[in-house]
């Protein structure tokens, strides 16, 4: 099978001005990523994640080993054409507006005319800048320039999008956006490398990762299995009586398990997001980004179509005779909830293969 | 498709270049500049002086700015993105980085054209309706027309050969024992050279009383009705009291004169009265040259006079004629600087391909300043550089002479004199070398670039 990204004994030293060997950035790393994967590289600053991004790129070359990206060079415009870039900021030209940014960038691409305009309005209002999008980028809080920044990323439709710290400097709205993109476009057989020190954004993404400390990796493998405590169990409930709590300890205790009862804690992220949700809802002004729903349609493509066949479907079927013909995957909005569910579906299909 | 991506970079650099207010700080400069430079030109006080200094200082000023815009934007431009990172969001993307950097170097020349094509004809709009808008008069404008709105072809006189002459004095010199004297231990070769000149001048001067005749041979002029022009300029051996000298001059062909044959074609005779070390002119119909194509000149130092006058080796004498016209001729003047920008941006280039910005920058400054004094620079290290000999042969001649001579690729070296600047110029003599001298360290840039890594060191 060919992997996506593949790397072979790759090593970074940076030298000083005499040669004289003094940062070891990345050593001896063997990475194999599968295409169709989200990849978390994980790490403390430092730990040569983003060197190992630019090695792959070809911004950076190996003091040894090498690095196979799509089954080529990275830096290869053949290879390229099909890669999606957000370095670790997002390094755009501040003299530019948003608009005129992903038109540059478009170019770069040699797309037509017709397409750059059409893919450039898409982004834009993908990532909430519409209104904002004749305005210098230097203007911009850094936020704001991220968005750009993974719009540009994703201009060309790429098939391996390289994504470094990509949260960074984004509102809860905008991080939970960027962890749905993730998701659609894993779902559309698109291959992710996440690289990020913010593991919450790594574990609700991930299919695998892999930690690297000094250069080296210390922990490789899928998400689920590196996390699970096969020694613990957890029982989740409905409100119960204090007599079927009282019987359900005396279980336990006759296991010899201990007990831990406490109301769950919703999570601050999806509380953050109900409370701006409902200001939303109240149209109140804002002079920021605006968090949107949609996908850009070029992103979603014919997968995009089953996503809404089944998106179709979890909704209350319409009465015979009146079947509602299945829409075409133009950037329509999806609705935030309808989204939601459907992101989790692959995730429980996930869960039942496993099971 | 490949070019498409380097004009997309071009015209990101354009934008780049404007937003950031690079250029616009020259332009404003040269617009509140130029207007002031018409009004305050004065010259020698006629209004030929005064057109001439204008365009002189004009285009000397417009070269000079857009030689530094140059510069400074290339370098920056060429630096900018690899220091903001920009680099990392475009070389990720299917372009070549060769592509990026021909880009970088295409949209600073387009500034560099318009910022030129606009500047260079508003000196060109002011010298040519100027005249008009004063309401010269019709002599004055016929005499514009003749000597500075105009090309003109220039023949100088051949240096005669004085070898036996300068032979014989050697060894007249050697055998009475005054070489040592004279001359104090100088090598063979410089006192011979010395000589030379001596010889050379000794031929182009004249006492009171004495006359001097200039010979040309295949003088061709493209209209026949045409006018002559005959320019000079006086030495003298002690200041006359008024610094003026008095003259006759016979312009034609006096070889008929000689024989005492018919008289075919006119002879001219013209009493002048010029200021000293200051090149002046005259005007002769165009048939005074005969059939042959064989026109003399002749100079006559007249009684009036109580000085030596000396006609200065080179420039000393020469005879115009038109060969052009003054629009073509201000064009290729201003191609002359666009070589010399073309030649900077591709210095830049290279500079700013493995330099940073302030580096670049001095070694781009350097450059043009070297370019522009070269001939000086030259001269002056040949004369140290006997001492340093094998060392400062090999090195520093070498990049010296390896730079092109701005100086000799001036335009005002021509429009001022109102002299043609011939295609060959542009083409052979000064433009092609300059253009393939930039062609080769562009090419030099752009492979430093592809070679080097482009990320920094962040561990």
């Amino acid at each position: 099978m060919q992997y996506a990204v593949q790397t072979i004994g790759l090593t970074k030293i940076f030298n000083d001005w005499w040669g004289r060997p003094k940062v070891r950035a990345v050593e001896d790393l063997d990475l194999r990523i599968n295409q169709n994967e989200v990849f978390g590289l994980l790490g403390p600053n430092g730990s040569g994640k983003s060197t190992t991004l630019k090695l792959l790129l070809g911004l950076l070359y190996p003091t040894r080993g090498r690095a196979i990206v799509l089954g080529g060079d990275g830096a290869d415009p053949k290879i390229n054409r099909r890669i999606g870039y957000l370095p670790e900021e997002s390094y755009l030209y501040r003299y530019l507006n948003p608009r005129e940014t992903l038109d540059f960038y478009g170019r770069l691409f040699g797309l037509p005319a017709r397409i750059r305009k059409e893919r450039t309005e898409t982004l834009l209002e993908m990532v909430g800048l519409k209104a904002v999008a004749n305005r210098p980028i230097g203007t911009f809080s850094k936020g704001m320039a991220r968005r750009i920044g993974l719009a540009q990323a994703l201009i060309n439709d790429p098939d391996l999008l390289i994504l470094d710290e990509p949260t960074s400097g984004l509102d809860p709205i905008g991080t939970r956006q960027i962890k749905d993109l993730i998701r659609t476009l894993a779902s559309r057989g698109k291959t992710v490398i996440l690289c990020s020190h913010l593991l919450a954004d790594v574990e609700d993404v991930c299919d695998r990762i892999a930690i690297l400390y000094g250069g080296r990796i210390r922990a490789e493998g899928p998400v689920r299995q590196l996390l699970q405590q096969s020694d613990r169990m957890q029982i989740t409930t409905g409100p119960i009586s204090k007599q079927a709590l009282d019987q359900i300890r005396q279980i336990l205790a006759a296991e010899g398990g201990q007990v831990e009862v406490s109301a769950p804690m919703e999570r601050l992220e999806s509380f953050f997001m109900r409370i701006v949700s409902d200001a939303q809802a109240r149209a109140q002004p804002t002079s920021g980004a605006v968090s949107t729903t949609q996908i850009g349609g070029f992103l979603v493509g014919q997968t995009g179509q089953e996503l809404l066949e089944r998106l179709v479907k979890t909704e209350p079927q319409p009465a015979q005779g009146q079947q509602q013909p299945v829409p075409a995957p133009t950037p329509s909005p999806v609705k935030r909830d309808v989204l939601d569910q459907l992101l989790d579906r692959p995730q429980k299909q996930q869960e039942e293969g496993q099971g | 498709m490949t070019m498409d991506k380097v004009l997309a970079v071009a015209s990101n650099t354009i934008k780049q270049v404007v937003r950031m207010r690079i250029a616009v700080v020259f332009v404003v400069l040269l617009l509140i500049i130029l207007p002031l430079l018409a009004a305050a030109s004065t010259g020698d006080g006629t209004l030929k002086g005064r057109l001439q200094t204008f365009v002189s200082y004009g285009l000397s000023l417009i070269g000079l700015l857009l030689s530094l815009f140059t510069i400074i934007a290339v370098t920056y431009t060429a630096t900018s993105d690899v220091v903001q990172c920009q680099v990392y969001t475009v070389l990720t993307k299917p372009i070549r980085r060769h592509q990026f950097m021909l880009g970088k170097f295409l949209g600073v020349l387009v500034i560099d054209l318009v910022v030129l094509a606009i500047m260079s004809g508003l000196v060109f709009g002011i010298a040519v309706y100027a005249p008009r808008l004063i309401g010269v008069d019709q002599d004055q404008m016929e005499q514009l027309n003749n000597e500075f709105f105009t090309a003109r072809k220039g023949l100088r006189p051949r240096e005669p050969d004085v070898t036996t002459e300068v032979e014989q004095q050697y060894r007249k010199l050697l055998e009475g024992q005054e070489l040592e004297q004279v001359f104090k231990g100088l090598p063979k070769e410089q006192v011979i050279a010395r000589l030379t000149q001596q010889k050379r001048l000794e031929k182009r001067a004249a006492a009171v009383g004495q006359d001097l005749m200039w010979e040309f041979h295949d003088v061709k002029l493209e209209d026949p009705n045409g006018s002559l022009f005959i320019r000079f300029k006086y030495n003298v051996t002690s200041n006359p009291v008024d610094l003026q000298i008095a003259s006759q001059w016979l312009v034609g062909d006096l070889r008929q004169l000689k024989e005492g044959s018919q008289v075919g074609t006119p002879i001219y005779r013209i009493d002048r009265k010029d200021p000293v070390r200051t090149f002046r002119e005259f005007t002769v119909p165009g048939d005074a040259v005969a059939k042959d194509g064989y026109l003399a000149v002749a100079f006559l130092n007249t009684l009036e006079n109580d000085t030596v006058v000396i006609f200065p080796l080179d420039e000393g004498l020469e005879v115009l004629y038109k060969a052009g016209g003054f629009t073509g001729n201000f064009i290729r003047g201003a191609l002359l600087i666009l070589i010399r920008l073309i030649f900077l941006a591709a210095v830049g280039v290279f500079a700013g391909s493995f330099l940073s910005l302030p580096v670049a920058i001095l070694l781009c400054l350097l450059v043009l300043l070297t370019g522009s004094t070269s001939g000086f620079i030259l001269e002056s290290f040949s004369f140290l550089g006997k001492n340093l000999s094998l060392i400062y042969e090999y090195t520093l001649k070498v990049l010296v002479e390896a730079l092109p001579r701005f100086d000799q690729m001036n335009p005002n070296r021509f429009l001022v004199p109102a002299r043609l600047i011939p295609w060959s110029l542009l083409i052979w003599q000064g433009g092609g070398p300059i253009l393939a001298k930039a062609a080769i360290l562009l090419a030099a840039g752009l492979w430093i670039f592809r070679s080097r890594e482009i990320a920094r060191t962040t561990v």
